[in-house]
């Protein structure tokens, strides 16, 4: 069974990745996750300097999900190559660096320290950051900024460039296509899904950072319903998340138009999920008979 | 030290401790390997694994303990286990004690589900120490005061116990008992577990002298260090950093932390 697939110019051995924020650099989940066996691993959002995020708490579980407002905290683009990319380096997996910045001169900034660097594979852009210079409304919210951010970005770097789409908007296909235009390899949806919860104890919002992005089997519907509508405003791959626990939830993302995947959420119930599925994805392709994971990327989109 | 697994262990025996408060007992050798103050991620119905400290280790016969109260739909969950049935974790996790100094006076003060870890680190130690070993179990009341014939059974001197209504011990927190201790044992060690308010107050008695390890509770998600959810304030070589209770906790020295 085949189950290698490509994402633009990037071959991944199978369509299994781990998502941005859940899988820390790459070290913290070693003896629980043979690393080699995945597609790839995308790391924790890296910006120019350090992010403090946000104060606890930081998580709330809910029905089937969570929320989380760790405010993207990281150590900062020149800590990330010094003490996280050797290890990263080592890995025999792809290696996804996810970005993010505050203005478009910030999202450059890390592009461009990382230029330098061998050993990563994709960059992911992450446009869900409040954009300071406009009012604190994420890059993400519309075509254009999505479009400007992308485009300064591309100018800085020939790597495969991978744009992340916030959901939280009303046309994400527009979004898509409009950072397409300006030299995006590959779409990544979606981030998480804005909400909140209340702490009746303490009477309060339940986190600190007060809302939060949802997370979980509970997004899912979300997730295949943007990268369905994505899949046909583009012609770049997607790679599809939310909510994926099982090996029918990635071929249902496989079928909704992405190229491959990538898991959160579930990693923190059961480490061992993105594996467990690598194991069962070829007898499940053969149960449907098809032969490789290729045959069913958009099977479900109109006119397939 | 064990590295963490996921496993499946056997439940040989539940027992109810107190008012809401279940400890179970599971037959995990290499888990019975932790050091006290260690902690596991505990599979429930639902996202998240619950995080449960080690209530006992006992390496000889292979076993562990949890105890932990039932405070919302997790621990509820988990307390509905029976002997026979099996648990899923992930552990062991986390830093735990150090080894005490022997020849320092080491106290042991835990305030309601706080204590469960102290009497691990009791019962791994306190053949190691040749100084005095005291006690000081706090709870909210008589109902739900846990371990103190537990400890009653390794200390062959009184346990000060306090509760906020008097109707066991004295009327109280333990902060006052401490205070009598570190007054008469100032270069003395104390292990405290329990909520942030008690564990910034022991924080700081214990600055003008002695040692202090505090065991702390933060909400988490991966419980490996990986998410970032779990973070208290610290102070760092260049000014104060966030980390992270499940992987450089959850036992940090007092004097590590910074309180709001
Ligand atoms: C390192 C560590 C060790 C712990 N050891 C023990 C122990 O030995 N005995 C014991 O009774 N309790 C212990 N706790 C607290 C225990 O994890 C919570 O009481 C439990 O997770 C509550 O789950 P629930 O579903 O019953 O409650 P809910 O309040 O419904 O839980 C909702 C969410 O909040 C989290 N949460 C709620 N309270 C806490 C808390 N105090 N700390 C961290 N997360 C929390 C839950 O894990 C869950 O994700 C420990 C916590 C930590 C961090
Ligand atoms: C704790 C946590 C931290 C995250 N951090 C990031 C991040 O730094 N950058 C990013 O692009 N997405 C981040 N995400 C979003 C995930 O990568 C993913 O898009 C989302 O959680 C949906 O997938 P899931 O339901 O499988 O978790 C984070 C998610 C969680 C739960
Ligand atoms: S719970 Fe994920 S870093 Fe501590």
């Amino acid at each position: 069974m085949n189950l290698a697939v490509r994402v633009g110019a990037v071959r991944l051995a199978n369509p299994i990745m781990a998502a941005s924020g859940t899988f820390g650099f790459g070290p913290e989940y070693q003896g629980l996750v043979n690393i080699a066996r995945l597609g790839g691993i995308a790391v924790k959002g890296v910006s120019p300097g350090p992010w403090p995020g946000n104060p606890p708490p930081r998580v709330w579980e809910t029905e089937g999900g969570m929320l989380n407002s760790i405010g993207l905290q990281n150590p900062g683009v020149e800590v990330f190559c010094r003490e996280d990319l050797p290890f990263l380096r080592t890995t025999k997996t792809r290696v996804v660096v996810n970005v993010i910045g505050r203005t478009i001169d910030e999202y450059c900034q890390v592009v461009e320290r990382l230029e330098a660097e061998s050993g990563i594979d994709a960059l992911e852009l992450n446009i869900s950051c409040p954009n300071i210079k406009e009012g604190g409304m994420s890059f993400g919210q519309d075509p254009e900024h999505a479009a400007q951010v992308t485009r300064a970005v591309r100018a800085c770097t020939k790597r495969p460039l991978w744009v992340k789409l916030s959901p939280n908007v009303a046309d994400p296909g527009a979004i898509a296509a409009a950072v397409e235009r300006v030299g995006a390899d590959a779409i990544s949806a979606i981030n998480t899904v804005v909400g909140m919860a209340i702490d009746v104890k303490r009477r309060r919002p339940a986190l600190g950072g007060i809302s939060g992005g949802l997370s979980g089997p509970a997004i899912k519907p979300i997730a295949l319903r943007v990268v369905y509508q994505v899949a046909q405003s583009v012609s770049i791959p997607i790679v599809g998340m939310g909510g994926i626990r099982s090996v029918e939830d990635v071929v249902e993302f496989l079928m909704a138009g992405a190229s491959a995947v990538m898991v959160g959420t579930a990693t923190f119930a059961e480490p061992g999920t993105m594996e467990a599925i690598i194991e069962e994805l070829p007898g499940y392709l053969a149960r449907l008979e098809v032969s490789s994971v290729h045959e069913l990327i958009g099977a479900a989109l109109p006119g397939r | 030290m064990e590295s963490p697994r996921v496993s499946r262990y056997r439940i040989v025996s539940r027992m109810e401790k107190a008012k809401d408060h279940v400890e179970l007992i599971l037959e995990a050798p290499v888990l019975a390997r932790a050091v006290p103050g260690q902690f596991v991620h505990v599979r429930t119905p639902g996202t998240l694994r619950r995080p449960i400290s080690f209530s006992r280790l006992n390496p000889v016969r292979g076993e562990a303990g949890l105890l932990f109260q039932v405070v919302g739909p997790g621990t509820a969950w988990l307390a509905g286990r029976e002997q026979g049935d099996w648990l899923d974790v992930l552990g062991p996790l986390g830093q735990g004690f150090p080894r005490p100094e022997p020849d320092r006076p080491w106290c042991l003060v835990g305030g309601g589900v706080g204590i469960p870890p102290l009497y691990a680190a009791l019962t791994a130690w306190q053949n190691d120490v040749t100084a005095s070993i005291d006690a000081i179990l706090g709870a909210r009341s008589q109902d739900y005061l846990i371990m103190l014939e537990d400890f009653g059974a390794q200390i062959d001197h009184p346990i000060a116990v306090t509760t906020d209504d008097g109707s066991v011990g004295a009327q109280g927190t333990v902060l006052g008992p401490l205070a009598h201790w570190h007054a008469r044992h100032p270069t003395g060690q104390v292990y405290a577990c329990g909520p942030m308010p008690m564990l910034a107050a022991v924080a700081r008695l214990m600055q003008t002298s002695g040692v202090a390890y505090l065991a702390l509770e933060q909400r988490m998600g991966c419980g490996v260090g990986a998410c970032l959810a779990c973070v208290v304030m610290a102070n760092g070589p260049e000014g104060p950093l966030w980390r992270r209770v499940c992987h450089d906790g959850p036992v940090f020295r007092a004097e590590e932390l910074i309180w709001s």
